[in-house]
């Protein structure tokens, strides 16, 4: 039943991951952690995007490694240690561009898609 | 993104060593605990609640699998692998490894050794303040620019009052050795005149008390001086009381203002001044020994500061009616205070990298003669998939290992060279007294050289191995293969390329050697074995008139005389091999002047047994008798060379010589002189010379304050010596006797520079003839290894052992002769191009090489011959294992 399931959900195209990620820190401003940018991906993009909420992580790897984001450990509302990302400026400064370049792709995807 | 950053945060995760997988670990679980409860939350049971996390969340051990991955350094770790794999490579073949390394070592130590000694003698700035900025400004000859000429005081004021390139410009006389006294003994110190502005423009204040005011430059209001450091610290036990205290040099009462800072070391003259006196300029028009440093200022170029300098000349010369001979030259004051020693230095770099370059060449064969042995490893590795790059990066990293090892070799051997140089180099042949030292720029060279080795040692290898066709290195199943032909022509190159780099440098050793036979066996115009000479400089008020300065030399010979086993004794204000302080620009009378200012000559004031007591021999007319004194006709003996300038192939007997005052360049007038003899040129300063001009008159017609006395002696050199000193205070206590030696001192040490280039560059020579001899050793024994089989099989099929040996040779002694017919090519050429640097131009640089040609044939065949022979034996030794195969061991040499 998986395989099915994923591949109707797993239209990612590569990268949209991360630039989730991203906004999602942008949008609510504040650090957040694994689970909480999880919960908040699934409810702004209505439950579909998400493929496994375990591949958040591999992709918050990748984009430490870029220096999009700084993870930090510190107190969750629950008073245990979680480990919570926030974006550097330079995770900022790729946000406004990433979306302004994926809008672009989509404006032409859509242009293809609709008849004319 | 920056990539640095990227490796930083890489390394930092590598640094926190694993704690980065628990981290994530740990993340993972609680992100699945908090789904859990919030599914329990939604009304699951704790089984379903746990499930449907995991069935979201995806495999756990993947992700993380996935997410570690990521921090990988792929080419980091593949980088540790080469490395371990190289070193295991290399301890498994001991010998080789530890050839490759002493190779390395002897080339790298001694690039590093010469380069501390470049860095400390001509590159590192003089120890002022920003003292790059400091430039000398001087005077040149205009048809000659490399000659400098006197610079008149009055060219000097000018240039200080109208010059704006120069934030200060200050004079200074070439220091002078003085009597100094003090504390009731009195000794030779360089005394060195300054202007006011000399530790302004340096940037050194006093360390203690003052520097000189401008108004204490006037004649008169000039008897202070300012100590040394050094000298302070040493002569008077850094006393602060030496403040104010009065000094005497040559019999004049000084004040001691200030002591100089301890970091002024002003050490490029002779001796380093010990003393500062301010500097009367306006006592005379001219100061043959006036020279000007200046600070440039800000946004001026040496260039542009000559341009200037140039102008304010050409308008006084013109002001002044005077036909514009001099040109003005700036120049950087620390390449002109190192210049002369500078030729030298970079020759002998040049040999050492010729060295080095022979180490790396030789390396090179002994790895690619190796990687033949190991085809079928790296045709194996290829044929597992290892790419080209790997192939190559493996090699380059063996040879960046072996450089390794011979760079830390090499450095620990250039600690040791350079402190052997340092008291090995003769006194006065360097431009600085700075100590040679070996930092860390010397440690950093060391390592550049090491890598630039490594990657010349390892990449020819590596190609060609890389190139290895796998099918045919497997495809034969025994190692009977021979090398291909590509390799072999490497090989070969590579061997003949050494050959032709160790003769250039073994030609280079012949030529040092005839030459120094050459300066060993040159006539020196004089015969003087076993005589003692010494020097007395009288200074002071008691003898500012003639008669004073003859009644001292009167006194001194007479007590000399009667010294019990002294049986003859000498007086002259110069010697051979230490020049004479007079000097004279002449014409012959009744005919046009030679020149302008007439030819400049040496005089030479001396008594009358001056020719006899030295064994110089007289060409014609008569020696100097007694009767030749204050009272009677002028008379002049004048050297060969002087007859040849001055008459040519006529008869100087009997004609007279004028002096040409010239004021302006301080050459004062002097009544003239008849010729009455001609003796033998002899050596004024070394061997290495143009003969000079000189001019021999009588010592009671020409006094001078300033003289040599030389004596025959049975008794022993320390009783001598004693006995002279104890004459001399006795005579005057204030006139020290210095410089003491004997003739045959003067000679030793007139050679002493060119013993030095000698043994360097023999020294050099054979570092590299034992290279060759390595690396055609390696060879040779490889490529018999690698013919085992084939050679049994010839013995087998009988073939003379003989025959197999007179084959193996005669194929290195081809390689090597085409190398030496390379060598002699570069040689040749070489020699043509250095030709100017080598030999000495008057008034430029010294030489290097004296009497023999640049194109010496007997040089050249005796490098060959020396070459040839190493050749010969290196391949012979292991060629003769050809000889002893055993044909049923080799055929089963599988």
């Amino acid at each position: 039943m998986t395989k099915e399931v994923l591949s109707k959900k797993a239209v990612l195209l590569p990268g949209t991951l991360e630039m989730l990620i991203l906004r999602s820190l942008e949008r609510t401003g504040e650090p957040m952690h694994g689970y909480g940018i999880a919960l908040y991906i699934k409810q702004i993009s209505k439950e579909v995007l998400l493929v496994e909420e375990g591949s958040l992580y591999p992709a918050l790897q990748r984009l430490a490694i870029k220096g999009l984001v700084k993870a930090e450990w510190s107190e969750s509302e629950t008073g245990r240690k979680a480990r919570y990302y926030k974006l550097t400026a330079a995770g900022r400064k790729q946000v406004t561009e990433e979306v302004a370049g994926f809008e672009k792709i989509l404006e032409a995807m859509l242009r293809v898609v609709q008849p004319a | 993104m920056s990539k640095l950053a990227e490796f930083g945060r890489r390394l930092i995760q590598l640094g926190r060593k694993g704690k980065g997988d628990t981290e994530l670990a740990e993340e993972m679980r609680q992100h699945l605990e908090m789904k859990i409860q919030a599914n329990l939350r939604a009304g699951m049971t704790p089984q379903e609640a746990r499930f449907e996390a995991q069935r979201e969340f995806g495999n756990r051990t993947r992700l993380q699998e996935e997410s570690r991955e990521l921090w990988r350094w792929g080419s980091f770790e593949s980088f540790f692998r080469s490395v371990r794999y190289g070193l295991r490579v290399l301890r498994k073949s001991p010998g080789f490894t530890a050839i490759a390394i002493l190779t390395l070592a002897l080339g790298i130590g001694a690039n590093a050794a010469i380069f501390s000694v470049l860095e400390a003698q001509l590159w590192r700035p003089l120890p002022f303040p920003d003292s790059e900025r400091l430039v000398e400004a001087h005077l040149v000859l205009r048809e000659r620019s490399r000659q400098w000429d006197v610079l008149p005081v009055r060219v000097f004021r000018a240039w200080q009052s109208e010059s704006h390139s120069f934030t200060n410009m200050t004079g200074y006389l070439y220091p002078q050795n003085r009597n100094l006294t003090a504390n009731g003994s009195s000794e030779r110190v360089d005394v060195m005149a300054v202007s006011a502005n000399f530790f302004d423009t340096l940037g050194l204040a006093p360390e203690r008390g003052r520097a000189f005011s401008p108004d204490e430059e006037k004649p008169g209001g000039n008897h202070l001086a300012i100590l040394s450091h050094a000298l302070w610290q040493n002569r008077f036990g850094s006393d602060p009381g030496m403040l104010g205290r009065v000094i005497t040099i040559d019999g004049d009462s000084y004040t001691v203002v200030g002591i100089a800072s301890s970091t002024l070391r002003i050490e490029y003259f002779y001796d380093e001044p010990a003393i500062f006196i301010p500097l009367a300029m306006e006592e005379s028009k001219v100061m043959r020994n006036l020279y000007a440093i200046g600070r440039l200022a800000p946004g001026f170029t040496p260039q542009g500061a000559q341009t200037e300098l140039e102008a304010i000349l050409q308008r006084q010369l013109k002001a002044e009616a005077i036909q514009p001979e001099p040109a003005a030259a700036v120049s950087n004051l620390r390449e002109t205070w190192t210049q002369f020693g500078a030729a030298p230095l970079y020759f002998f770099a040049g040999a050492v990298a010729l060295v080095l370059l022979i180490a790396c060449v030789n390396t090179a064969g002994l790895l690619l003669a190796r990687g033949l042995a190991r085809q079928r490893e790296f045709a194996l590795r290829a044929a597992l998939g290892a790419g080209v790059g790997t192939l190559i990066r493996q090699s380059l990293m063996e040879s960046l290992l072996l450089s390794a090892g011979g760079s830390a070799a090499g450095t620990l051997l250039g600690v040791w060279l350079v402190q052997a140089m340092s008291t090995f180099i003769p006194a006065y042949t360097l431009p600085r007294r700075a100590p040679v030292e070996f930092d860390t720029r010397v440690v950093l060279f060391a390592i550049i050289i090491s890598v630039a080795s490594a990657l010349l040692v390892g990449l020819v290898p590596g190609i060609l191995a890389s190139r290895v066709d796998a099918n045919r290195v497997l495809g034969q199943n025994s190692r009977s293969f021979t090398a291909g032909r590509r390799q072999r022509r490497m090989r070969s190159t590579l061997v003949s390329i050494e050959v032709a780099l160790g003769l250039v440098l073994l030609f280079g050793a012949g030529l040092f050697l005839s030459s120094f036979i050459r300066l060993i066996e040159a006539p020196r115009g004089f015969e003087a074995p076993g005589a003692l000479t010494f020097r007395v400089a009288l200074r002071g008020n008691d003898y500012s008139k003639p008669e004073q300065i003859q009644r001292y030399f009167r006194q001194l010979t007479d007590k000399l005389d009667s010294l019990p086993g002294v049986h003859e004794v000498t007086l002259g204000s110069g010697l051979p091999l230490a020049g004479t302080d007079l000097w004279g620009n002449v014409n012959v009378a009744g005919r046009p002047p030679v020149s302008k200012y007439g030819l400049s000559v040496d005089v030479f004031a001396v008594a009358p047994n001056y020719f006899q007591a030295l064994g110089m021999h007289l060409l014609a007319g008569r020696a100097f008798n007694p009767h030749d004194d204050a009272g009677s006709a002028r008379v002049a003996i004048i050297n060969r060379n002087a007859a040849k300038e001055l008459f040519g192939t006529e008869d100087p007997l009997g004609k007279v010589l004028e002096y040409v005052a010239a004021p302006e360049r301080g050459v004062p007038a002097e009544p003239p002189v008849q010729i009455i003899g001609v003796v033998e040129n002899a050596q004024e300063f070394n061997a290495n010379e143009v003969p000079f001009v000189d001019l021999y008159v009588p010592f009671a017609q020409k006094v001078a304050p300033s003289a040599y006395a030389l004596l025959y002696s049975d008794v022993p050199r320390g009783t001598l010596s004693d006995a002279i000193r104890a004459a001399a205070y006795n005579i005057d206590k204030d006139q020290p006797v210095y410089d003491m030696q004997t003739m045959d001192d003067r000679i030793d040490e007139s050679v002493s520079g060119a013993r030095f280039n000698l043994v360097l560059v023999a020294g050099l020579a054979g570092v590299a003839v034992l290279l060759v001899a390595i690396g055609i050793f390696g060879t040779v024994s490889y490529f018999v290894e690698q013919r085992t089989q084939e050679f049994g099989i010839r013995l087998a099929l009988g073939a003379s052992p003989r025959k197999l040996l007179a084959h193996t040779i005669g194929q290195s002694l081809l390689t090597g002769a085409v190398g030496l017919a390379l060598g002699v090519a570069t040689s040749l050429a070489l020699g043509r191009l250095l030709r100017h640097a080598l030999y000495l131009v008057p008034h430029e640089h010294t030489g290097m090489l004296y009497g023999v040609s640049i194109y010496d044939p007997l040089s050249l065949v005796g490098a060959g011959g020396v070459l040839f022979a190493a050749l010969l034996l290196a391949s012979y030794l292991p060629a003769r294992r050809a000889m002893c195969v055993d044909p049923m061991v080799a055929l089963r040499h599988e």
